[in-house]
């Protein structure tokens, strides 16, 4: 029993000894976490926190080369054993490629990930200019970190949707650094692009409404391959997701005319929330001043006008209905008939907002018909709720009317017993 | 007519005992008998109850995919169906509260001791059946609010000892408040608590009748020996008061149906998330924050198993409550339960306020 126990013992300590020499020497981390210089001594710090190549077995070497196991300094930066340093500039690129373009690799650590990052970043802006030589441009670790790097869908990766913007506009809302760089247009780059986008819906849907399909930059800039949506591209790009929208806006005359397409009514970065008043030749109508209203033939300026009138039209009609029947429902008459209906009238006011982009009246006029026709048998129904209102209070008031005249009779009938009775008892 | 039926009913069945019944009864004359009108107050409801239950039995559907849109068909398409189904739930509610009256008057009142322990018993019980009448017609509009506040209550209820799973799964039909729930609660409803509700009724009334009214300790202390309280003729002088009264809460339930109907509100869904502001109704409220009060854990015991066997303890204490208090029994003051009836009614009142409007 003891001789067993012994053995045990013995082959568990051969398991331990056989797993911690299995374990590879790091004097990198070990070295670089004692010096004062904090650029020297953070990265190592930062690899040895959250770092998800640390968290799957990859170490300093692997990127910067060297040989970890030796503890001088010339042994363990020798170049003869790989040592690179530091990467700059496109060897950034070549490090991160080597494994992140090794689709063999990747299969092994995150399967779905794609392996064409080193490819689309050729054709970016920023790979273009980084191989003219320009190292001032944004690289992997510009967005990703160097150390310490989080995945993607990690809520305190700089990559991820809520941060995305600010990750860009650590350069993109540097003016000096922006300084010298151009649009196509040859006009300066511009660096108000995440003021501008925190004013839009997009942003407030990303960041208020928790919605993370909301689009942040690289949806619609693309991220590895970012450039600006050329003329032409801007429908494709805003109708990957508004796709009824972009469908509609090819079929109508304004495709053929507006170069930047959605763009030139919905702006870019500073897309607001649109409404009816943004339709027309008067007021905040923003056809004009291609249209105007002084011109009478204008044909187009007519056909905003009257579509803008026909969506005030069912608005109105709805949100009248609604508040007919929404004093129906507090009086207590049962109406979820009728909510489903304007519910119904709604969506055919989305669907005419969404006719409308082909810019032709006669195809948004049926749908308002439509959707007015329903709030019109809604308002119907809420009449007949104030009448159904009106008998019922009548009939309790005639009600009560009854039951007051029998309580008085019953009381004066107990006081005629109530008297009968105390004569006979004297 | 009246006098040829009875004529006619007398030739065949002898309805002279009837006949002197009626003459002979009599009800007591004092300061306090206000509070005799609360017991008939609370059997009409009562009646009222069966009546419009009966009517809404026609159209009600008992299954998770049918009793919703049956409650809206009752509201919205039957005749009237609006006015019976407030009624109902309105009376309900007053009902309890009259019940609880009625509760509180004969306790204060001492009328419980003898010769009226059966009296109090049966009466305690039928207390507690209608909170079970509440309880479980709660659930069957098969609402969202009463869809998770049947899961708070039955989850209480698994938190009795040594019993409390078996019996949360009894309540509920399985492990969550599902459609074999809501078929339990109907059949509860509707068949097991009005069977024993009439056994109860029938029994209560039976023993008042025989027993006739309790007059109060004061006044009776104050008669000198040999003296009697005079009396009230119960036909018709009594039974006409009872009327009107009854009459009165006729007004009261067609002005609350009319003016404040009772919300049907949104269908359950049981993978919706648990709307806030879940409460059950104002009965349970007092307990339902008193649990919500007790830390999850006593001594190392489950703070909410404790809150439970307490409340046992105190529906106990109030089924013997006749037996416990020997004083009265001997025709004696016993301040000792009027302190712990004031403490009780301090309570729930103190209780229910707070539950309601706290978050």
């Amino acid at each position: 029993m003891r001789r067993g126990l012994c053995v045990q013992f013995l082959v568990a300590l051969v398991l331990v000894a056989a797993r911690a020499s299995a374990q590879p020497a790091n004097s990198c981390l070990t070295c670089h976490a004692t010096q004062q210089d904090a650029r020297i001594a953070s990265p190592a710090a930062l690899f040895s926190q959250q770092d998800v190549h640390r968290e799957r077995g990859f170490a300093c070497a692997d990127c910067h080369g060297g040989n970890p196991a030796a503890t001088a300094k010339a042994q363990a930066h020798d170049a003869a054993k790989g040592y690179k340093g530091k990467p700059t500039g496109p060897q950034i690129i070549a490090t991160c490629a080597r494994c992140h373009s090794d689709a063999e690799l990747m299969r092994r650590f995150a399967p779905k990930q794609r392996v064409d990052q080193a490819t689309e970043y050729a054709t970016s802006v920023h790979g273009k200019r980084l191989a003219s030589g320009d190292t001032n441009v944004a690289t992997c670790v510009s967005c990703h970190g160097a150390h310490g790097i989080r995945l993607v869908s990690d809520a305190k990766s700089p990559v991820f949707p809520t941060n995305v913007a600010t990750t860009c506009a650590n350069c993109h809302a540097d003016a000096k650094r922006m300084a010298g760089y151009k649009l196509p247009d040859g006009s300066p780059l511009p660096t108000h692009q995440l003021a501008d986008y925190q004013t839009s819906v997009h942003y407030n849907a990303l960041t208020k409404g928790n919605d993370l399909s909301a689009p942040t930059c690289n949806d619609c800039h693309g991220n590895h391959g970012a450039v600006p949506p050329g003329v032409g591209a801007i429908a494709n790009v805003c109708g990957s997701c508004h796709a009824v929208f972009a469908e509609k806006f090819a079929t109508s005359v304004h495709k053929q005319i507006f170069d930047k397409g959605c763009v030139e009514c919905h702006s870019n970065h500073a897309v607001q929330k649109p409404s009816d008043a943004m339709l027309g030749v008067t007021g905040k109508g923003i056809c004009q001043p291609c249209h105007t209203a002084e011109d009478k033939g204008d044909k187009g300026a007519a056909a905003a006008e009257t579509m803008r009138t026909e969506f005030e039209q069912l608005k109105a009609a709805i949100d009248t209905s609604h508040a007919l029947i929404a004093r129906v429902k507090n009086a207590g008459i049962e109406v979820s008939d009728q909510e489903l209906a304007l519910r119904e009238a709604a969506t055919k006011l989305t669907l005419a907002h969404t006719e409308m982009h082909a810019f032709e009246p006669t195809l948004v006029a049926p749908i308002i018909a439509d959707g007015t026709k329903i709030a019109a048998a809604v308002d119907v129904a809420g009449q007949k709720g104030v009448s159904e209102l009106e008998f019922r209070r009548r009939g309790l008031a005639w009600s009560l009317a009854a039951i007051v005249l029998v309580v008085v009779g019953l009381a004066l009938k107990v006081r005629q017993i109530d008297q009968r009775r105390q004569k006979s008892d004297v | 007519m009246l006098q040829k039926t009875i004529d006619w009913l007398d030739e065949r069945v002898d309805l002279s005992e009837i006949r002197h019944f009626v003459a002979e009864k009599g009800v007591p004359v004092h300061t306090q008998k206000v509070w005799y009108y609360l017991g008939g107050m609370t059997l009409f409801l009562f009646g009222v109850q069966v009546a419009t239950g009966i009517l809404l039995l026609l159209y009600y559907r008992p299954s998770a995919a049918e009793a919703y849109e049956s409650v809206q068909f009752i509201v919205t398409k039957v005749e009237f169906g609006w006015l019976i189904r407030n009624i109902h739930s309105w009376s309900a509610n007053l009902l309890v509260a009259l019940a609880f009256a009625h509760f509180f008057s004969v306790f204060f009142l001492k009328s419980y001791r003898k010769p009226r322990e059966l009296t109090w018993l049966s009466g305690i019980l039928l207390l507690f059946l209608m909170l079970g009448f509440g309880f479980s017609g709660y659930l069957l509009p098969w609402n969202e609010l009463s869809f998770f506040a049947t899961k708070v209550g039955t989850g209480s209820a698994g938190a009795m000892p040594i019993m409390g799973h078996f019996l949360l799964r009894l309540l509920r039909g399985g492990d969550d408040v599902t459609g074999a729930t809501l078929s339990r609660f109907y059949g509860l409803h509707v068949a097991i608590l009005p069977a024993m509700a009439t056994a109860l009724v029938a029994g209560h009334l039976l023993l008042v009748q025989r027993q006739g009214m309790s007059v109060p300790l004061s006044i009776e202390k104050k008669l000198k020996p040999g003296e009697k309280l005079p009396q009230m003729p119960f036909f018709p002088n009594y039974i006409m008061r009872d009327v009107l009264a009854w009459y009165v809460l006729i007004a009261v339930l067609a002005a609350l149906a009319a003016f404040y109907p009772w919300e049907l509100g949104n269908k359950a869904d049981p993978f919706a998330v648990v709307p806030p502001g879940i409460r059950p109704e104002w009965y349970f409220l007092a307990v339902f924050y008193t649990l919500k009060l007790i830390p999850s854990h006593i001594l190392g015991f489950e703070g909410e198993k404790i809150g439970v066997i307490a409340f046992g303890i105190v529906a106990l204490f109030l089924v013997v409550v006749p037996f416990l208090d020997r004083k009265s029994l001997r025709g004696e003051r016993s301040p000792v339960f009027t302190v712990l009836a004031v403490l009780g009614l301090v309570y729930l009142v103190t209780f229910t306020i707070i539950g309601h409007y706290a978050k």
